[in-house]
Protein backbone atom coordinates (compact mmCIF):
# COMPACT_ATOMS: atom_id res chain seq x y z
CA UNK A 1 0.00 0.00 0.00
CA UNK A 2 2.36 2.50 0.80
CA UNK A 3 4.66 1.39 -1.52
CA UNK A 4 6.47 4.58 -3.50
CA UNK A 5 6.06 4.14 -7.41
CA UNK A 6 8.02 6.17 -9.72
CA UNK A 7 8.42 6.11 -13.48
CA UNK A 8 12.01 7.25 -14.49
CA UNK A 9 14.13 7.83 -16.83
CA UNK A 10 17.21 7.13 -16.46
CA UNK A 11 19.88 7.36 -19.22
CA UNK A 12 20.86 3.73 -20.65
CA UNK A 13 24.34 4.16 -20.50
CA UNK A 14 23.77 4.25 -16.53
CA UNK A 15 23.27 0.25 -16.71
CA UNK A 16 26.96 -0.27 -15.73
CA UNK A 17 26.37 1.52 -12.86
CA UNK A 18 25.47 -1.06 -9.87
CA UNK A 19 22.90 1.22 -8.24
CA UNK A 20 22.19 5.15 -7.65
CA UNK A 21 21.20 7.25 -4.99
CA UNK A 22 18.53 9.28 -5.10
CA UNK A 23 19.10 11.97 -2.26
CA UNK A 24 16.98 13.21 -0.31
CA UNK A 25 16.69 16.57 1.14
CA UNK A 26 13.84 18.38 1.63
CA UNK A 27 15.15 21.10 -1.00
CA UNK A 28 15.79 19.40 -3.87
CA UNK A 29 16.06 15.89 -5.52
CA UNK A 30 19.35 14.57 -6.95
CA UNK A 31 20.74 11.60 -7.79
CA UNK A 32 24.27 10.29 -7.64
CA UNK A 33 25.66 7.18 -9.91
CA UNK A 34 27.64 4.85 -7.76
CA UNK A 35 30.92 6.71 -7.62
CA UNK A 36 29.34 9.76 -7.30
CA UNK A 37 31.32 10.52 -10.70
CA UNK A 38 27.70 11.21 -12.60
CA UNK A 39 25.26 13.55 -10.94
CA UNK A 40 21.67 14.20 -12.43
CA UNK A 41 18.54 16.08 -11.82
CA UNK A 42 15.02 14.78 -11.49
CA UNK A 43 12.41 16.54 -12.51
CA UNK A 44 8.95 15.90 -12.29
CA UNK A 45 5.76 15.84 -15.33
CA UNK A 46 3.16 16.75 -13.20
CA UNK A 47 -0.53 17.65 -14.18
CA UNK A 48 -3.44 17.66 -12.33
CA UNK A 49 -5.70 14.81 -12.95
CA UNK A 50 -3.48 12.30 -14.64
CA UNK A 51 -3.19 8.32 -13.38
CA UNK A 52 -0.91 5.39 -14.83
CA UNK A 53 -2.02 2.09 -16.06
CA UNK A 54 0.78 0.00 -15.64
CA UNK A 55 0.58 -3.51 -17.14
CA UNK A 56 -2.65 -4.80 -15.11
CA UNK A 57 -2.49 -2.24 -12.86
CA UNK A 58 -3.55 1.56 -11.79
CA UNK A 59 -1.39 3.97 -10.07
CA UNK A 60 -3.08 6.85 -8.93
CA UNK A 61 0.25 9.14 -9.02
CA UNK A 62 0.13 10.36 -12.64
CA UNK A 63 3.50 11.67 -12.25
CA UNK A 64 6.41 10.79 -15.04
CA UNK A 65 9.81 11.86 -13.19
CA UNK A 66 13.27 12.83 -15.86
CA UNK A 67 16.53 11.88 -14.81
CA UNK A 68 18.90 13.96 -16.62
CA UNK A 69 22.82 14.63 -16.16
CA UNK A 70 23.15 18.02 -14.82
CA UNK A 71 26.50 20.25 -14.48
CA UNK A 72 27.84 19.72 -10.76
CA UNK A 73 28.93 23.58 -11.36
CA UNK A 74 25.58 25.02 -10.73
CA UNK A 75 25.38 23.58 -7.26
CA UNK A 76 28.83 24.45 -6.04
CA UNK A 77 28.29 27.96 -7.87
CA UNK A 78 26.69 29.36 -4.70
CA UNK A 79 29.21 28.43 -2.58
CA UNK A 80 31.81 30.07 -5.00
CA UNK A 81 29.93 33.20 -5.11
CA UNK A 82 31.17 34.22 -1.45
CA UNK A 83 34.60 33.00 -2.31
CA UNK A 84 35.62 36.95 -2.91
CA UNK A 85 38.31 38.99 -2.02
CA UNK A 86 41.47 36.38 -1.37
CA UNK A 87 42.14 32.84 -2.71
CA UNK A 88 40.85 29.62 -1.11
CA UNK A 89 41.15 26.03 -0.97
CA UNK A 90 38.37 24.12 -2.41
CA UNK A 91 37.39 22.29 1.34
CA UNK A 92 37.32 25.84 2.84
CA UNK A 93 34.50 27.14 -0.09
CA UNK A 94 32.68 23.90 -0.06
CA UNK A 95 32.12 23.82 3.48
CA UNK A 96 28.53 23.65 4.26
CA UNK A 97 27.38 23.16 8.05
CA UNK A 98 23.70 22.62 7.30
CA UNK A 99 24.68 20.68 4.80
CA UNK A 100 28.03 18.77 5.43
CA UNK A 101 26.88 16.58 1.56
CA UNK A 102 27.76 19.35 -0.37
CA UNK A 103 31.29 17.87 -0.47
CA UNK A 104 30.22 14.84 -2.06
CA UNK A 105 30.00 16.95 -5.39
CA UNK A 106 34.02 17.32 -5.04
CA UNK A 107 34.17 13.76 -5.97
CA UNK A 108 32.63 13.97 -8.92
CA UNK A 109 35.49 15.05 -11.62
CA UNK A 110 33.48 16.69 -13.56
CA UNK A 111 33.65 19.65 -10.56
CA UNK A 112 36.89 20.07 -10.33
CA UNK A 113 37.93 20.02 -14.21
CA UNK A 114 35.82 22.04 -14.81
CA UNK A 115 35.92 24.41 -11.82
CA UNK A 116 38.61 26.92 -13.72
CA UNK A 117 35.07 28.06 -15.90
CA UNK A 118 33.95 30.10 -12.53
CA UNK A 119 37.13 30.89 -10.61
CA UNK A 120 40.45 31.95 -10.93
CA UNK A 121 43.47 29.34 -9.53
CA UNK A 122 46.78 29.29 -8.18
CA UNK A 123 48.55 27.33 -7.29
CA UNK A 124 51.13 27.06 -4.19
CA UNK A 125 53.58 24.17 -3.19
CA UNK A 126 50.87 21.16 -4.16
CA UNK A 127 47.66 23.04 -3.22
CA UNK A 128 45.54 24.94 -5.29
CA UNK A 129 43.38 27.65 -4.68
CA UNK A 130 39.85 29.52 -5.98
CA UNK A 131 39.16 33.06 -6.43
CA UNK A 132 35.51 33.57 -7.98
CA UNK A 133 35.06 35.50 -11.05
CA UNK A 134 32.16 36.93 -12.57
CA UNK A 135 34.04 37.90 -15.86
CA UNK A 136 35.03 33.96 -16.45
CA UNK A 137 31.77 32.99 -15.39
CA UNK A 138 29.79 35.39 -17.51
CA UNK A 139 32.15 33.51 -19.91
CA UNK A 140 31.07 30.49 -19.14
CA UNK A 141 27.14 30.72 -19.52
CA UNK A 142 27.45 32.44 -22.51
CA UNK A 143 28.82 29.72 -24.00
CA UNK A 144 26.32 27.18 -22.46
CA UNK A 145 23.65 29.65 -24.20
CA UNK A 146 25.71 29.56 -27.12
CA UNK A 147 25.30 25.65 -27.09
CA UNK A 148 21.60 25.22 -25.91
CA UNK A 149 20.71 27.73 -28.37
CA UNK A 150 22.32 25.74 -31.09
CA UNK A 151 20.89 22.52 -29.62
CA UNK A 152 17.15 24.44 -29.86
CA UNK A 153 17.80 25.16 -33.24
CA UNK A 154 19.01 21.57 -34.36
CA UNK A 155 16.18 19.60 -32.72
CA UNK A 156 13.74 22.17 -33.97
CA UNK A 157 12.29 22.70 -31.04
CA UNK A 158 10.10 25.47 -31.10
CA UNK A 159 10.67 28.81 -28.92
CA UNK A 160 8.36 30.11 -29.32
CA UNK A 161 8.30 33.56 -30.74
CA UNK A 162 8.25 35.31 -27.44
CA UNK A 163 5.67 35.92 -25.34
CA UNK A 164 2.56 34.27 -25.58
CA UNK A 165 3.37 31.03 -27.80
CA UNK A 166 4.14 27.96 -25.66
CA UNK A 167 6.92 26.20 -25.65
CA UNK A 168 8.75 23.13 -26.34
CA UNK A 169 6.46 22.90 -29.64
CA UNK A 170 8.02 20.98 -32.63
CA UNK A 171 6.72 23.35 -35.38
CA UNK A 172 7.58 24.36 -38.83
CA UNK A 173 7.28 28.04 -38.56
CA UNK A 174 10.49 28.06 -36.85
CA UNK A 175 11.31 31.06 -40.01
CA UNK A 176 9.46 33.14 -38.15
CA UNK A 177 11.59 33.01 -34.73
CA UNK A 178 14.21 35.15 -34.09
CA UNK A 179 17.77 34.84 -32.67
CA UNK A 180 16.44 37.16 -29.99
CA UNK A 181 13.73 34.13 -29.30
CA UNK A 182 16.37 31.71 -29.06
CA UNK A 183 18.59 33.77 -26.84
CA UNK A 184 15.64 34.67 -24.59
CA UNK A 185 15.09 31.03 -24.36
CA UNK A 186 17.89 29.37 -23.60
CA UNK A 187 18.78 31.99 -21.09
CA UNK A 188 15.77 31.54 -19.16
CA UNK A 189 16.60 27.79 -18.99
CA UNK A 190 19.64 28.48 -17.38
CA UNK A 191 18.48 31.43 -15.29
CA UNK A 192 16.47 28.01 -13.39
CA UNK A 193 20.47 27.66 -11.92
CA UNK A 194 21.34 30.91 -11.44
CA UNK A 195 20.79 33.60 -8.39
CA UNK A 196 18.92 36.33 -9.96
CA UNK A 197 21.39 39.11 -10.39
CA UNK A 198 23.84 36.37 -12.57
CA UNK A 199 20.66 35.94 -14.93
CA UNK A 200 20.31 39.94 -15.50
CA UNK A 201 23.92 40.52 -15.61
CA UNK A 202 24.09 37.49 -18.34
CA UNK A 203 21.05 38.69 -20.20
CA UNK A 204 23.20 41.78 -19.86
CA UNK A 205 26.38 40.39 -21.54
CA UNK A 206 24.05 38.64 -24.25
CA UNK A 207 23.16 42.34 -25.36
CA UNK A 208 19.53 41.94 -23.94
CA UNK A 209 17.40 44.47 -21.42
CA UNK A 210 15.30 42.61 -19.15
CA UNK A 211 12.13 43.77 -19.72
CA UNK A 212 10.78 42.14 -22.62
CA UNK A 213 8.67 39.12 -21.27
CA UNK A 214 11.33 36.04 -21.51
CA UNK A 215 10.82 32.25 -22.30
CA UNK A 216 7.62 31.65 -20.99
CA UNK A 217 7.36 27.89 -20.39
CA UNK A 218 4.13 26.67 -20.54
CA UNK A 219 5.21 23.12 -19.50
CA UNK A 220 3.60 21.85 -16.95
CA UNK A 221 7.07 20.75 -14.95
CA UNK A 222 7.60 20.51 -11.54
CA UNK A 223 11.31 21.06 -10.83
CA UNK A 224 13.00 19.78 -7.75
CA UNK A 225 15.05 23.09 -7.90
CA UNK A 226 19.04 23.46 -7.04
CA UNK A 227 19.64 26.72 -6.31
CA UNK A 228 16.99 28.85 -5.18
CA UNK A 229 15.04 26.34 -3.05
CA UNK A 230 18.55 26.10 -1.20
CA UNK A 231 18.81 29.33 0.10
CA UNK A 232 15.40 29.29 0.70
CA UNK A 233 15.09 26.42 3.00
CA UNK A 234 18.21 25.78 4.80
CA UNK A 235 19.48 22.26 3.59
CA UNK A 236 20.03 20.13 7.30
CA UNK A 237 21.34 16.71 7.63
CA UNK A 238 18.84 16.34 10.81
CA UNK A 239 15.19 15.34 10.56
CA UNK A 240 12.72 18.14 9.93
CA UNK A 241 9.82 19.13 11.23
CA UNK A 242 7.49 20.34 8.71
CA UNK A 243 6.09 23.55 9.05
CA UNK A 244 2.81 22.76 7.69
CA UNK A 245 1.22 19.55 7.42
CA UNK A 246 2.51 18.80 3.80
CA UNK A 247 1.91 14.60 4.52
CA UNK A 248 -1.92 15.41 3.71
CA UNK A 249 -1.20 16.03 0.26
CA UNK A 250 0.32 12.77 0.14
CA UNK A 251 -1.60 10.00 -0.77
CA UNK A 252 0.54 7.16 0.74
CA UNK A 253 0.48 8.81 4.43
CA UNK A 254 -3.10 7.53 5.42
CA UNK A 255 -1.84 7.41 9.09
CA UNK A 256 -1.38 11.05 10.03
CA UNK A 257 -0.10 10.77 13.05
CA UNK A 258 2.39 12.21 11.99
CA UNK A 259 4.88 11.71 15.20
CA UNK A 260 5.14 8.36 13.72
CA UNK A 261 6.42 9.22 10.62
CA UNK A 262 10.52 7.82 9.71
CA UNK A 263 12.93 11.31 8.44
CA UNK A 264 12.74 9.61 5.54
CA UNK A 265 9.19 10.00 4.84
CA UNK A 266 9.29 13.45 6.61
CA UNK A 267 11.88 14.28 4.17
CA UNK A 268 9.78 12.87 1.21
CA UNK A 269 6.69 15.44 2.02
CA UNK A 270 8.84 18.05 2.36
CA UNK A 271 10.52 16.87 -1.08
CA UNK A 272 7.03 16.51 -2.60
CA UNK A 273 5.55 20.07 -2.05
CA UNK A 274 8.46 22.47 -0.73
CA UNK A 275 10.96 21.91 -3.06
CA UNK A 276 9.34 21.17 -6.18
CA UNK A 277 7.70 24.19 -7.86
CA UNK A 278 5.63 24.85 -10.86
CA UNK A 279 8.10 25.81 -13.96
CA UNK A 280 6.00 29.16 -14.64
CA UNK A 281 6.54 30.13 -11.08
CA UNK A 282 10.41 31.21 -11.61
CA UNK A 283 9.63 33.12 -14.25
CA UNK A 284 6.67 35.00 -12.89
CA UNK A 285 9.18 37.46 -10.96
CA UNK A 286 11.89 37.85 -13.59
CA UNK A 287 9.44 39.81 -15.79
CA UNK A 288 9.56 42.54 -13.69
CA UNK A 289 13.37 43.31 -14.11
CA UNK A 290 15.85 43.81 -11.57
CA UNK A 291 15.05 45.06 -8.19
CA UNK B 1 27.47 6.19 -1.20
CA UNK B 2 29.27 7.72 1.11
CA UNK B 3 29.19 11.42 1.68
CA UNK B 4 25.60 12.09 2.02
CA UNK B 5 26.16 11.58 5.24
CA UNK B 6 22.81 11.35 7.48
CA UNK B 7 20.50 13.24 4.68
CA UNK B 8 18.20 10.01 4.23
CA UNK B 9 18.89 8.73 0.66
CA UNK B 10 16.96 6.71 -1.65
CA UNK B 11 18.93 4.01 -3.63
CA UNK B 12 17.47 2.33 -6.68
CA UNK B 13 18.83 -1.06 -6.83
CA UNK B 14 19.32 -1.29 -10.35
CA UNK B 15 20.51 -4.75 -10.27
CA UNK B 16 16.61 -5.50 -10.43
CA UNK B 17 16.85 -4.01 -14.22
CA UNK B 18 18.06 -7.47 -16.41
CA UNK B 19 15.09 -9.05 -14.76
CA UNK B 20 12.81 -6.37 -15.08
CA UNK B 21 9.55 -7.08 -17.84
CA UNK B 22 8.33 -4.99 -20.52
CA UNK B 23 5.07 -3.31 -19.27
CA UNK B 24 2.47 -1.56 -21.04
CA UNK B 25 2.01 2.24 -19.77
CA UNK B 26 -0.84 4.48 -20.72
CA UNK B 27 -1.51 7.71 -19.24
CA UNK B 28 -4.67 8.80 -18.35
CA UNK B 29 -6.34 12.15 -18.32
CA UNK B 30 -7.81 11.05 -14.78
CA UNK B 31 -7.37 11.02 -11.72
CA UNK B 32 -8.25 7.36 -10.83
CA UNK B 33 -8.35 7.55 -6.95
CA UNK B 34 -6.58 3.65 -6.76
CA UNK B 35 -3.89 1.78 -6.65
CA UNK B 36 -3.55 -1.62 -7.48
CA UNK B 37 -4.48 -4.20 -9.93
CA UNK B 38 -6.82 -3.58 -12.37
CA UNK B 39 -8.47 -5.65 -15.47
CA UNK B 40 -6.35 -3.10 -18.09
CA UNK B 41 -6.31 -5.91 -20.85
CA UNK B 42 -9.73 -7.09 -20.05
CA UNK B 43 -11.89 -3.83 -20.41
CA UNK B 44 -9.55 -1.00 -21.36
CA UNK B 45 -7.03 -2.08 -24.26
CA UNK B 46 -9.61 -3.94 -25.93
CA UNK B 47 -11.22 -1.07 -26.95
CA UNK B 48 -8.34 0.73 -28.12
CA UNK B 49 -8.87 1.40 -31.59
CA UNK B 50 -5.79 2.74 -34.21
CA UNK B 51 -6.57 5.59 -35.82
CA UNK B 52 -3.95 6.21 -38.69
CA UNK B 53 -0.45 5.53 -39.14
CA UNK B 54 0.84 8.81 -36.97
CA UNK B 55 0.67 7.02 -34.26
CA UNK B 56 -3.18 8.33 -33.11
CA UNK B 57 -5.65 6.09 -31.24
CA UNK B 58 -8.97 6.30 -29.41
CA UNK B 59 -10.63 4.09 -27.04
CA UNK B 60 -12.96 4.89 -24.00
CA UNK B 61 -12.97 5.06 -20.52
CA UNK B 62 -15.88 5.06 -18.44
CA UNK B 63 -18.10 5.90 -21.30
CA UNK B 64 -15.81 8.67 -22.14
CA UNK B 65 -14.04 8.78 -25.76
CA UNK B 66 -10.58 9.14 -24.99
CA UNK B 67 -7.67 10.01 -28.17
CA UNK B 68 -4.72 8.72 -27.61
CA UNK B 69 -1.03 9.02 -29.22
CA UNK B 70 2.08 6.76 -28.26
CA UNK B 71 4.67 8.45 -27.39
CA UNK B 72 8.73 6.86 -27.70
CA UNK B 73 10.76 7.44 -24.52
CA UNK B 74 13.99 9.64 -25.57
CA UNK B 75 16.56 8.13 -27.58
CA UNK B 76 19.05 7.44 -24.91
CA UNK B 77 16.83 6.80 -21.97
CA UNK B 78 14.89 3.87 -20.59
CA UNK B 79 11.69 3.79 -18.88
CA UNK B 80 11.35 2.57 -15.43
CA UNK B 81 8.86 1.79 -12.90
CA UNK B 82 10.30 1.86 -9.28
CA UNK B 83 8.92 0.67 -6.38
CA UNK B 84 9.81 0.54 -2.83
CA UNK B 85 9.04 -3.11 -2.13
CA UNK B 86 9.22 -2.96 1.99
CA UNK B 87 9.05 0.66 4.49
CA UNK B 88 12.50 0.77 6.38
CA UNK B 89 12.08 -0.31 9.89
CA UNK B 90 14.09 2.79 11.51
CA UNK B 91 14.38 6.47 10.37
CA UNK B 92 17.81 6.37 9.33
CA UNK B 93 17.78 3.05 7.39
CA UNK B 94 18.46 3.33 3.43
CA UNK B 95 15.34 2.92 1.39
CA UNK B 96 15.43 0.66 -1.82
CA UNK B 97 13.04 1.05 -4.27
CA UNK B 98 13.79 -1.48 -7.25
CA UNK B 99 12.65 -1.84 -10.99
CA UNK B 100 9.65 -3.09 -11.27
CA UNK B 101 9.04 -2.84 -15.05
CA UNK B 102 10.64 -1.06 -18.04
CA UNK B 103 9.11 0.70 -20.54
CA UNK B 104 10.13 2.08 -24.22
CA UNK B 105 6.58 4.02 -25.35
CA UNK B 106 4.12 4.95 -23.19
CA UNK B 107 0.39 6.13 -24.65
CA UNK B 108 -0.99 9.17 -23.61
CA UNK B 109 -4.72 9.69 -23.65
CA UNK B 110 -6.58 13.33 -23.61
CA UNK B 111 -10.13 13.76 -23.67
CA UNK B 112 -11.72 15.13 -26.53
CA UNK B 113 -9.23 16.15 -28.56
CA UNK B 114 -6.08 14.03 -29.52
CA UNK B 115 -2.90 15.09 -28.00
CA UNK B 116 -0.98 17.30 -30.18
CA UNK B 117 2.89 18.41 -30.44
CA UNK B 118 2.03 21.49 -27.55
CA UNK B 119 0.30 19.24 -25.25
CA UNK B 120 2.77 19.27 -22.25
CA UNK B 121 2.72 15.63 -21.79
CA UNK B 122 4.25 15.32 -25.30
CA UNK B 123 6.39 18.24 -24.91
CA UNK B 124 8.21 17.02 -21.78
CA UNK B 125 9.79 14.26 -24.11
CA UNK B 126 12.03 16.67 -25.41
CA UNK B 127 13.02 17.74 -22.09
CA UNK B 128 16.45 15.22 -22.04
CA UNK B 129 17.07 17.10 -25.32
CA UNK B 130 17.10 20.37 -23.33
CA UNK B 131 18.78 19.69 -20.63
CA UNK B 132 21.60 17.72 -22.27
CA UNK B 133 22.25 21.40 -23.92
CA UNK B 134 22.19 23.10 -20.53
CA UNK B 135 24.47 20.68 -18.53
CA UNK B 136 26.61 19.47 -21.40
CA UNK B 137 30.61 20.91 -20.89
CA UNK B 138 31.64 23.77 -22.83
Amino acid sequence: RCAKKTRAHIKSNMQNALFLSLVLDEASLYLFNSNASQIYEVKAFDENYHSWFIGQSVQSDGRLLFVTPLDPLFLVLPYFLKATEQYWLVDQIMKDEDFPGCSTLLKCPRTLQSVHHIADEKEIGDQKFYKYSQEKTLLWLKKKVKQTVKALKSNNLNVGGGVQSSTFIRSKQAAEVTEEDYLRYAHGLLSDYLPGALSVELLKILGYSYFRKSYKPNINMIIYFPYKSCRKRKLTDKPVEAEEDYTKFNSDSKDKKSSKMTAAQKSLAKVDKSGMKNISAFFAPKNKGPS
Amino acid sequence: MAASGSVPHVRVDLSSLSNAPKEKLHLLPVRIECDGAAKVSQYFTPSIRREDESGGVTSSFRGRCLHGLDLDVPEGYIGMVLKEEAKPCAEDEERVVRVKSTFSALTCWNLETPPRPDDSAVKAMNWPTVAEAVHAPV
